[in-house]
């Protein structure tokens, strides 16, 4: 009789412990609904973020040096901000953790950097790609956040009105190859290469050439409680990246100065981040008010 | 010497079309007139519009009242004039999260000339300047102040006296209002009536 109520009350337990988690998970996931989806991780019930950004970088070219890495995989930027002072807001992390997707672009030419000319036969192109593009000999650059996402600042009014610095980002590059092992950066933490990103016009010092960005079109969701931007131009040629470190594990001291020399002069003005992106930006409290109307 | 005579007569012909060509020109440009007579010195017009909306894709700003004050005078046999006075109230979006919590003209007086495109008259505004602040912390504009910058044209009908403003008058005068850098677009008739010296005077602009 006493084991038989022993094995009730531990059924009576795992059933009540179940239906809590499964509560808990109810509860904890966004069911948010249209335009707001994009939204599912943003801390929009923290009230100091006053906005929702879901950022997607579709394509655009990073110029480090003497690599030119056009960007071919989506790149997302994800979080929220707060109220602005003095021009810029300061930034919410997303909530599961990716802030900055992770990316891996290819670098044309791969380590040796050998890149066709444009007017080059095909069968050239396909032959320089084919050895030095597999994934041996291929180059990836990943960008990755260098600092804490609170370390990124938005400036709303800029990106709107095209003018001084749109977003800043603290940023590093992850250069992956086998030979260059799992730590080859350029711009670490103490370090970082610092994106001051346009819509308007840049500054750069020589050789670079001042260059244009745009703010895009503009078009209103969900009752006025979103914004999308499309065709938003970000444009940053003044930046300056530190020398590759990490590369080449325990050669790093044989392998870095190669790597550095692949990557030519990469000063302030020698340096290009040209993102074409979808900004799309809601209230943060409409899309807390949009997740509680849809439990 | 028949040459010579030829080269002078030509010269004096080419003078004659271009002389024909600047009257065409001058007499091109509209001007303000009431009765039918050329405006001398100043007038004031003023009025209502009776309907007037901006919009930014996906939000449209409207306004109730959406009065006007301009300075008109004729120069060198061009209309021309100033926006004075704008002001905006009872101003509503058509969005269930947006609200206008303020709006007003600013840097005003704003410069206007009368021109012609396509064989119609148009008065072109040029410095347009309204600043729109929502509110509703549900608004994605809440607490952003969205500035509404441009020049605008619109075409002036004389039997009806309405200047009216939309899509296909700013981009037939080759003006264009912009908000948050996005191209907006604005909807208004205004109709037009002197304050001053020319009360109940039929105005038109030819």
């Amino acid at each position: 009789m006493q084991a038989k109520r022993a094995r009730i009350a531990c059924v009576a337990l795992a059933a009540l412990a179940l239906a809590s988690l499964f509560g808990l998970a109810t509860g904890a996931q966004a069911k948010l609904t249209g335009e707001f989806t994009k939204f599912a991780n943003c801390e929009y019930k923290n009230t100091e973020v006053k906005k929702c950004i879901y950022s997607v970088t579709e394509s655009g070219e990073v110029v480090l040096g003497k690599k030119k890495v056009p960007i071919e995989k989506q790149v997302i930027l994800q979080g929220g901000y707060g109220k602005a002072v003095e021009g810029f807001s300061k930034f919410y992390g997303a909530t599961n953790g990716v802030t900055l997707s992770k990316a891996p672009q290819n670098v044309p030419g791969g380590l040796l950097g050998i890149v066709p000319e444009a007017e080059s036969p095909a069968l050239v192109k396909a032959l320089i790609k084919f050895f030095l593009e597999n994934k041996l000999t291929g180059l990836n650059s990943t960008l990755e956040l260098a600092k804490p996402a609170s370390e990124i600042r938005v400036g709303e009014n800029h990106l709107a009105g095209e003018f001084d610095t749109a977003l800043e980002m603290p940023v590093k590059v992850h250069l992956e190859n086998p030979f260059l092992g799992k730590n080859c950066y350029v711009g670490s933490s103490t370090s970082p290469i610092v994106w001051k990103l346009t819509t308007g016009t840049t500054a750069p010092p020589a050789p670079n050439k001042a260059i244009s960005g745009s703010a895009g079109s503009l078009e209103v969701l969900e009752e006025g409680a979103v914004a999308r931007l499309t065709g938003t131009k970000l444009v940053d040629n003044a930046w300056s990246a530190p020398k590759a470190t990490g590369c080449g594990g325990i050669l790093a001291f044989l392998v870095n100065p190669i790597v550095n020399t692949q990557l030519g002069t990469i000063t302030a003005g020698n340096n290009t981040a040209i993102l074409n992106n979808t900004i799309t930006i809601g209230s943060a409290f409409a899309t807390k008010e949009n997740d509680e109307t849809h439990p | 010497m028949r040459t010579k005579q030829t080269a002078i007569g030509a010269a004096l012909a080419a003078l004659a079309l271009l002389c024909a060509l600047f009257a065409t020109t001058a007499s091109a440009a509209p001007a303000w007139k009431f009765e039918g007579k050329s405006l001398e010195g100043t007038e004031t017009i003023l009025g209502a519009a009776t309907e007037s909306s901006m919009t930014i894709p996906g939000l449209t700003t409207k306004c109730e009242n959406f009065l006007y004050k301009i300075k008109i005078k004729n120069e060198g046999g061009t209309g021309k004039g100033e926006v004075t006075e704008l002001p905006l109230y009872n101003c509503t979006t058509n969005t269930k999260n947006c609200v206008v919590t303020a709006i007003a003209a600013q840097k005003l007086p704003w410069a206007a000339h009368l021109a012609t495109f396509s064989s119609s008259n148009y008065v072109v505004i040029e410095g347009v300047n309204v600043s729109i602040e929502y509110g509703n912390e549900a608004c994605v504009f809440y607490e952003t102040i969205v500035n509404v910058t441009g020049s605008a044209g619109g075409i002036v009908n004389n039997e009806t006296e309405t200047a009216t403003f939309n899509a296909t008058t700013l981009s037939a005068s080759k003006t264009e209002l912009k908000a948050l850098s996005s191209k907006i677009e604005w909807n208004g008739v205004f109709p037009t009536e002197a304050f001053e010296w020319h009360r109940e005077q039929a105005i038109s602009v030819s």
